[in-house]
């Protein structure tokens, strides 16, 4: 088995990410799959796109235009 | 009428920390690739063409590296006659060639190399660029700038007014984002620009004598909740960390949030006589060709463009003054006095909680409180000490910079605790028939205003129930500008029993320390006095307690951090006490309890000193 690199895009492992911790995966080209050398996260492109979007649960306002500042 | 002053810095930095291994994955390190020195050169010039677009005028922040190379003196040289941008000089950026080669080490951070090398640096970077431009530079900066390089460069330059000199709670937060790997543990400075003191930078100077001669200005303007519990890289005035928190919408590549982070920014002239600022840097390893993590370079250069684009909106608007480095200072002091508070009543702009913190920064404190937990300080740094802090190498602080807290609600618990022990809070319980309610579980909101020289806190009324009584309370926090203390008041609106009795205990759990991790306690001194009476404890951890009924002071010295603190009140018969903790629990309590009836008020004071 040939030795992991990056990925066309440098993608970061989202189970990592969620514990506020930004490490880049590696990428298995035999298996096609990105791996993290911290933790056990294993997963596709396609996987690692769905769990990103999964990490943006706790930004509820993301999308919201604020016009107040305050409660006055 | 509000003045919101912005300014965009670019920096051309030859071998961008993070180009190098990003795009270099794979190949042997070499910083003086071609490649890589054409593109950094083309990033630079991408992000002075966006900002010009749109009317915005920058400060073009020289490296060493570029200092070398003669089309990015030009391109300073033309944009600096074309659009009056200034042509100043950070101390980042020293990595390249001609650097390693002549200090033969991979240090770039300028605050953690030894003080000689410091001052060789210094000169040799002032030297070069007075030698490319026939002039010493106005402004200069880094990610942190400690007082005796700040101290050093205003005494051989003093030409130089201005200077960024801290990242807003950049420290063990980031730390650990990084894989503990990032050492910039900066923890504790002001969040908007400051004039520092010769003795600390991070602690703004009282008067004339402690002015380091220097206005600083913090890189970029950092969201004051989420940055406080979040990754400090993921949420400020920097387009790509907004990108880097993943807080846009992948589809659609929008991001509301950048424009409310500017906004609340904005909004918070309200709270400083009509001033407010951003600072937005954008070093260019964060427009890289290569794309930045799940951010394709198209996603990059469209979100500085966007950030850009608003910034010149607000502008033609008439809701934006541009400055450089050099005409801010000017501004800033002509403006400011040095005493003057900076506040900021601060909401969630992105979790959808509600929550509200109030930041005040002045040249005695920094101080956080949260009103989802009924206005408790939950972060408490004593600028009243002026702590001299070296750091460096050879120095006891060769990386950690930050301003040691006496509380901090993240690195130690705060009001919630794993079921032992205590952790650093400033706050209040109410007692009544065996039942204990602690005001840090009390949500509330705050209100602004400002009485003279007092700025008032005054937030909404929260009830408390007990099983046979309900008792409606508000708290009010009053800062006195140069008082260097905090003046807390509980007043009991209501009773559901008008004629009841609660006891109230004013507390203040606290330690000392710069990171997550507990420090030696051994050394701190406790007491309780009336004035003629004195009960003292020697730190020892050994869990004990005094009281004394009547006192005027309960008092704590930390000498390791040279700051004497304590409590005080006026009321007769209350009770104050100190209370020393324990290997599981290390902290000290200063505190007082009373008893309470219905329309009655309760005020006590934190005070700060310097402890000699």
């Amino acid at each position: 088995m040939a030795q992991s690199g990056k990925g066309k895009l440098n993608y970061r492992c989202p189970s990592c990410f969620m514990r506020d911790l930004d490490i880049d995966m590696f990428y298995d080209k035999d298996k096609k799959e990105f791996h993290c050398i911290r933790c056990q996260y294993v997963g596709t492109e396609e996987d690692v796109l769905e769990k990103n979007e999964l990490v943006r649960f706790r930004y509820k306002d993301a999308m919201k235009r604020f016009t107040k500042f305050d409660f006055d | 009428m509000d003045k919101f002053i912005v300014n965009i810095i670019h920096r051309p930095e030859m071998v961008p920390e993070y180009a190098e291994k990003v795009t270099g994955h794979g190949k042997e390190e070499d910083i003086g690739r071609k490649e890589l020195l054409t593109e950094s050169l083309d990033i630079f010039k991408t992000q002075q063409s966006i900002a010009h677009k749109n009317g915005l005028k920058t400060t073009i922040q020289m490296t060493y590296a570029s200092l070398f190379n003669d089309e990015a003196v030009a391109l300073a040289k033309e944009d600096h006659e074309k659009y009056g941008d200034e042509i100043a000089l950070s101390l980042l950026g020293l990595p390249c060639e001609e650097f390693r080669e002549k200090y033969k080490t991979k240090d770039f951070c300028i605050w953690m190399f030894s003080m000689e090398d410091k001052k060789s640096i210094v000169d040799d970077v002032f030297g070069k660029f007075k030698d490319r431009f026939g002039f010493y530079p106005e402004s200069t900066g880094s990610y942190y700038l400690d007082a005796d390089l700040v101290n050093y460069i205003k005494e051989k330059y003093p030409s130089v007014k201005c200077a960024v000199a801290t990242c807003w709670e950049e420290g063990p937060k980031a730390y650990h984002t990084c894989n503990n790997s990032w050492y910039t543990f900066m923890d504790g400075g002001p969040w908007a620009p400051w004039i520092p003191s010769k003795q600390n930078v991070h602690a703004p100077a009282a008067n004339e004598e402690e002015d380091s001669g220097i206005v600083a200005i913090p890189h970029l303007s950092r969201d004051l909740i989420a940055c406080y519990d979040g990754n400090g890289s993921n949420f400020g005035t920097h387009p790509q960390n907004v990108l880097r928190s993943m807080c846009y919408d992948s589809k659609t590549w929008e991001y509301p949030y950048m424009y409310n982070l500017i906004d609340q920014f904005r909004a918070l002239a309200k709270y400083n006589n009509g001033y407010a600022y951003n600072m937005m840097f954008v070093g260019p390893g964060w427009m890289n060709k290569m794309g930045r993590w799940e951010a394709p370079y198209e996603l990059l250069l469209k979100s500085y463009e966007d950030g850009m684009a608003y910034y010149g909106q607000l502008k033609k608007e008439g809701k934006l003054d541009d400055m450089t480095m050099a005409e801010f200072a000017d501004y800033f002091r002509a403006n400011r006095r040095l005493t003057e508070p900076e506040c900021a009543l601060w909401r969630d702009i992105l979790y959808g909680s509600d929550k509200q913190l109030f930041w005040y920064c002045d040249p005695y404190m920094r101080v956080c409180a949260n009103m989802d937990q009924g206005g408790a300080i939950v972060d408490l740094r004593p600028y009243a000490a002026k702590l001299y802090w070296p750091v460096g190498i050879g120095t006891k602080h060769v990386t950690d910079a930050s301003y040691p807290f006496l509380i901090q609600e993240k690195y130690r618990a705060g009001y919630f605790t794993h079921y032992a022990g205590e952790g650093t809070v400033r706050s209040a319980k109410l007692v009544h028939n065996g039942e204990e309610v602690d005001l840090c579980l009390c949500r509330t909101k705050a209100h602004f205003s400002q009485e003279g020289n007092t700025r008032i806190l005054t937030l909404d009324p929260v009830d408390i129930e007990f099983y046979d009584l309900t008792v409606k309370l508000q708290t009010k926090l009053y800062f006195e500008e140069g008082s260097s203390n905090i003046k807390i008041e509980r007043n009991i609106l209501s009773m559901s029993d008008p004629n009841a009795e609660v006891e109230i205990n004013e507390y203040m759990v606290a330690c000392y320390g710069t990171t997550e991790y507990s420090e030696d306690m051994t050394g701190i001194t406790l007491s309780v006095t009336d004035g003629n009476n004195t009960e003292k404890i020697d730190y020892a951890y050994k869990c004990r307690e005094a009281q004394m009924p009547g006192a005027t002071e309960a008092v704590a010295v930390v000498p390791q951090i040279e700051t004497k603190v304590s409590l005080s009140c006026e009321k007769k018969d209350a009770v104050g006490y100190i209370r020393e903790g324990y290997a599981f629990s290390p902290m000290f309590t200063l505190g007082y309890t009373t008893k309470l009836k219905d329309k009655e008020v309760f005020a006590t004071w934190l005070n700060l000193a310097k402890a000699n």
